[in-house]
């Protein structure tokens, strides 16, 4: 097991690097940069702005200094359109504020997932089943972006029940609607997910074992079918949780909640590359540990893998 | 004394294409301790019979009859009712140790969680109970492996910890479907062999539902015959196997790998098993029967008989 | 037996034994009759084909283009421009003074373009890298995985803005740069379907016949992997007509004047706190018809194709 981790890690470690490589590369050789306005700059004063970010150097050189800073002092440099602010301090101030968000969004999809799937599995073909293909359905047609608006329209516009975005400090009101926005789709998908393995879990034959032995229904539920029937589960939420991160940014510009996506797109408009890079490092890195944790609790659960690895 | 005692038992399923006539008005009973095999080629509904006794029969199973266990029909109890006979009263081995068992659950808690339930035995008790049905079972090294996930087990160990769970009530029948099926050859001579001790020692009575005719003549003593889900024949094994008196007995043995025959030659019975969609009107076997006559297609023929019955409108004589 | 033996040494004899085992011709057009059993999958099918060809035609049912600015209303939409037969503006007017049916035409044709070539594309392209690493293992196994973990690691949206900056914005670079965000899709199914496939005895006799890998690849595995590319592209296409959307929404997609339906739903969104909802409603209702639509044919497709759930 611990094996495995290190073997895991000592795979991600490589990724991380040539993904900052590559995406370093790529960004300083986008043609326009932070500094390229409508109205040139005397060159001058570009070779001063150039100089004080370190730009004049050759770029393998900017790369080493830009790697070593990152892994000396956690340190992703300066904002190239925010004057006084850092690169950490952006993210320090935005990322609270999606994991905030995120997390509940998590909460609202496993809670509400779950169970809604393993209820239209056993009463397959009831009113809860049918309640779980449309939302499944819905979630599918009204994205988001399009759920959002209707959200706001509903309990912002005419009910006026929640605030229709800001953040606030991070008040339960002004979180509610950017985690449901996020986590819909995701919570359909769950369901689904959950329903169909259930379903298949409660036809396998060692659940049949389960009934010959005369356990009440509840106990062959929870002790013989929750298990596997959620592995698949698990495996769905990996890249769903990177994306209640990712996914945010249309959370971040609709609600203004002022996290990390709305840096993401400022950074996007104004060329700040070094912006950019920081958030794609961040996300890169939380990505792949995400998923090494959500393998190892597979493993963890699962007798077979664990054996194998 | 009779134990239990099957009547008039049909299974339909209904699919999208109609219904399907698994089981056909089929009849009979097991006294105590007695050792019965259920013998038919696969899809002949003898998995369903056994099934149908444990009230496991798929959702879409229709189900009408008698099957009468201590002066309750087991097809009208209900499902909580079911569960105080299963795996005390009646236990089922299931066919394929390989999904038989949970495979994220170890197998001493797959054990002991059936007499926590029913003998309301502590968490420690019922390890001890499971502890000592494996040992039954001849799996060595029990107090160990109980913590063992059933992948970790062979497939010949797995089917013995599928028996000890059967066991572990002391049942008065055991439903055996196929138990050695998927099993090797010397590993089945052994769970065979280990299924007839224990069956002795509890004064068990066992249902065998089997295709193998091998494994019928080491073990049973009475044999019944099913082909299309209806009975064709019902005797004892010595009898059945010197002279068995329905076409299709004949043909199965027939079929059997002879290492006296000098010839080499493969018996196979011509033809395919009868297609069920139907409430069958005619003998189901008359389309690949050697010895079919024009009245076998009108009729359809009723077991009789007194210590053989058969369900074949000509007289034993006249088969070739 | 004896035919096959006089045969056994020519290659046409073990493609076509290849073929008849796993793709029975039969296989497509059973496909077929299960898909049109599907009651919901046809209506879905006629329901796309009318967004087609509303996509395509539409506009000559246009009385104003989509660019124009009817100056005549400009400053009064809140009254003015609600949807009206009279003036000939059928779904009212933007914030702008632009006809909503011509932007509604045009953000249709964009919307399903980029979604069916991005995505069908991007399927292929994926589904082809998927075969080869599935088949060759390996190095190069090991470097597409690495690429797909590192690709499914970075937000997408960084893609976008990078490309643009160095091709500029258009609906064919928009189109190029879903393709190069997307090319993972169907890629670990593939893969995951040809390594299981290459070890079967079909595949084994066909490498012993001396067929070159190319040709094991194009002609006996892909048919026998066809099945899932096409439901995977059944769903690619509209996650791909959503993330296009999604990012002409955030403005990093689709230019002005040129729009999309997520690019109009974003433009409605922002002004509906102005009643003006039919600039939210209209594009809205034709993302929605099309993903229903998409999702039924998905589904009808998974039901017609997808082995397992084959009685």
């Amino acid at each position: 097991m611990l094996n495995y981790s290190l073997r895991r890690l000592a795979f991600a470690i490589p990724t991380i690097f040539a993904l900052v490589i590559f995406a370093f590369y790529l960004m300083r050789l986008a043609p326009g940069g932070p500094f390229t306005s409508e109205k040139p700059l005397p060159p001058a004063v570009m070779a001063n702005v150039l100089e004080r970010y370190g730009m004049d150097e050759p770029l393998y050189v900017q790369l080493f200094t830009y790697i070593k800073n990152i892994l000396c002092c956690f340190d992703f440099g300066p904002s190239f359109s925010q004057k006084d602010r850092s690169v950490n301090q952006i993210i320090a101030s935005g990322f609270p504020v999606t994991l905030t968000y995120g997390f509940w969004s998590a909460v609202f999809v496993l809670i509400c997932g779950i169970p809604l799937g393993v209820i239209a599995a056993l009463r397959h073909n009831s009113f809860w089943d049918y309640l779980m293909t449309g939302l499944a359905i819905f979630s599918q047609i009204f994205p988001n972006f399009v759920l959002a608006p209707i959200m706001v329209l509903l309990f912002t516009l005419s009910w006026g029940l929640l605030p229709g975005g800001g953040w606030n400090g991070g008040q339960w009101q002004y979180i509610v609607m950017p985690a449901i926005g996020l986590g819909t789709s995701y919570m359909a998908g769950v369901a689904r997910l959950t329903r169909g393995s259930m379903l298949e879990v409660l036809n396998s034959p060692f659940i049949r074992t389960a009934r010959a032995k005369g356990l009440p229904e509840r106990t062959i539920i929870w002790r013989h079918a929750l298990k596997p029937a959620l592995l698949p589960t698990l495996t769905y939420m990996g890249p769903v949780f990177v994306y209640m991160i990712t996914g945010s940014v249309f959370i971040d510009v609709f609600f203004s909640t002022g996290g990390i996506g709305q840096d993401f797109i400022d950074g996007a408009y104004s060329r700040d590359y070094s912006v950019l890079l920081g958030l794609a490092i961040i996300y890169c890195v939380l990505t792949l540990s995400i998923n090494l944790v959500l393998d190892l609790l597979y493993a963890w659960i699962d007798p077979k893998v664990r054996d194998a690895l | 004394m009779t134990l239990l005692s099957v009547r008039d038992l049909n299974i339909r399923f209904t699919t999208g294409d109609g219904d399907v006539h698994a089981v056909n008005n089929v009849s009979f009973d097991l006294s105590a301790g007695q050792k019965v095999a259920l013998v038919g080629e696969s899809g002949s509904g003898k998995s369903q019979i056994a099934l149908s006794i444990m009230g496991l029969l798929a959702k879409n199973a229709i189900v009408s009859g008698q099957v009468m266990f201590n002066g309750n029909n087991l097809l009208a109890a209900s499902n909580d009712e079911l569960n105080q006979i299963r795996a005390q009263k009646i236990a089922m081995i299931f066919q394929d140790p390989m999904s038989a068992l949970n495979p994220y659950m170890k197998v001493g808690r797959q054990l002991s969680e059936i007499v926590e339930l029913h003998e309301g035995l502590s968490r420690r008790d019922a390890r001890i109970r499971a502890i000592e049905v494996m040992e039954a079972v001849q799996i060595p090294d029990a107090k160990r492996r109980l913590d063992a996930y059933p992948h970790e087990f062979s497939g010949g160990m797995r089917q013995r910890i599928v028996i000890a769970m059967a066991l572990i009530c002391r049942p008065q029948i055991i439903l055996a479907d196929e138990p050695t099926t998927a099993l090797d050859v010397t590993v089945q001579a052994q769970i065979m062999h280990l299924l007839d001790d224990i069956q002795r020692d509890m004064d068990t009575a066992v249902l065998l539902i089997t295709h193998d005719l091998g494994v019928v003549a080491g073990f049973c003593e009475d044999v019944m015959v099913l082909y299309g889900g209806r009975m064709m024949e019902k005797s004892k094994v010595g009898a059945l196997f010197k002279s068995p008196s329905h076409p299709y007995t004949r043909g199965l043995l027939r079929a059997v790998p002879n290492i006296h025959d000098q010839t080499g030659q493969l018996h196979a019975i011509p033809g395919s098993p009868p297609n069920q969609m139907n409430a069958p009107t005619a003998c189901p076997f008359a389309p690949r029967c050697n010895d079919v006559i024009d009245t076998c297609w009108q009729t359809l023929p009723e077991l009789t008989g007194e210590d053989t019955q058969r369900a074949c409108i000509q007289p034993v004589e006249a088969l070739s | 037996m004896t035919s096959a033996k006089t045969h056994l040494n020519s290659k046409e004899f073990a493609e076509q034994a290849a073929e008849e085992m796993i793709t029975s011709r039969s296989f497509w057009a059973d496909a077929r009759v299960r898909f049109f059993k599907n009651r919901m999958a046809v209506v879905s099918v006629f329901m796309l084909l009318c967004l087609v060809l509303f996509a395509i035609f539409g506009h000559n049912f246009a009385k104003w283009s989509y660019e124009e600015i009817d100056w005549s209303i400009l400053g009064k939409i809140k009254t003015e421009g609600a949807p009206s037969i009279a003036n000939g503006h059928y779904f009212g007017l933007d914030e702008l003074g632009r006809d909503m049916f011509a932007r509604v035409v045009q953000g249709s044709r964009t919307s399903l373009l980029v979604g069916f070539v991005a995505g069908i594309t991007s399927v292929i392209i994926g589904s082809i890298i998927g075969a080869m690493a599935g088949y060759y293992g390996g190095r190069f196994d090991q470097i597409v995985m690495g690429m797909y973990t590192i690709w499914l690691a970075v937000p997408y949206i960084i893609f976008f803005v990078v490309w643009q900056a160095f091709f500029g914005r258009s609906l064919a670079q928009l189109i190029m740069v879903i393709i190069l965000v997307n090319w993972t899709a169907g890629l670990l199914i593939v893969r995951g379907q040809v390594m299981m496939m290459k070890n079967r005895e079909f595949v084994d006799a066909a490498r012993m016949l001396g067929l070159n890998d190319f040709a094991i690849i194009f002609r006996h595995i892909a048919p026998n992997v066809l099945w899932v590319v096409v439901i995977y592209s059944s769903m690619v296409v509209p996650e791909v007509i959503m993330m296009e959307s999604l990012v002409s929404f955030l403005g990093v997609g689709i230019q002005e004047p040129n729009t999309s339906w997520g690019a109009l739903i974003s433009e409605g969104a922002s002004t509906m706190t102005f009643g003006t909802l039919w600039q939210l409603a209209y594009p809205a209702a034709f993302f929605v018809i099309a993903q229903v639509s998409l999702y039924y044919i998905g589904d009808g497709l998974r039901d017609a194709l997808d082995p397992k759930d084959r009685r």
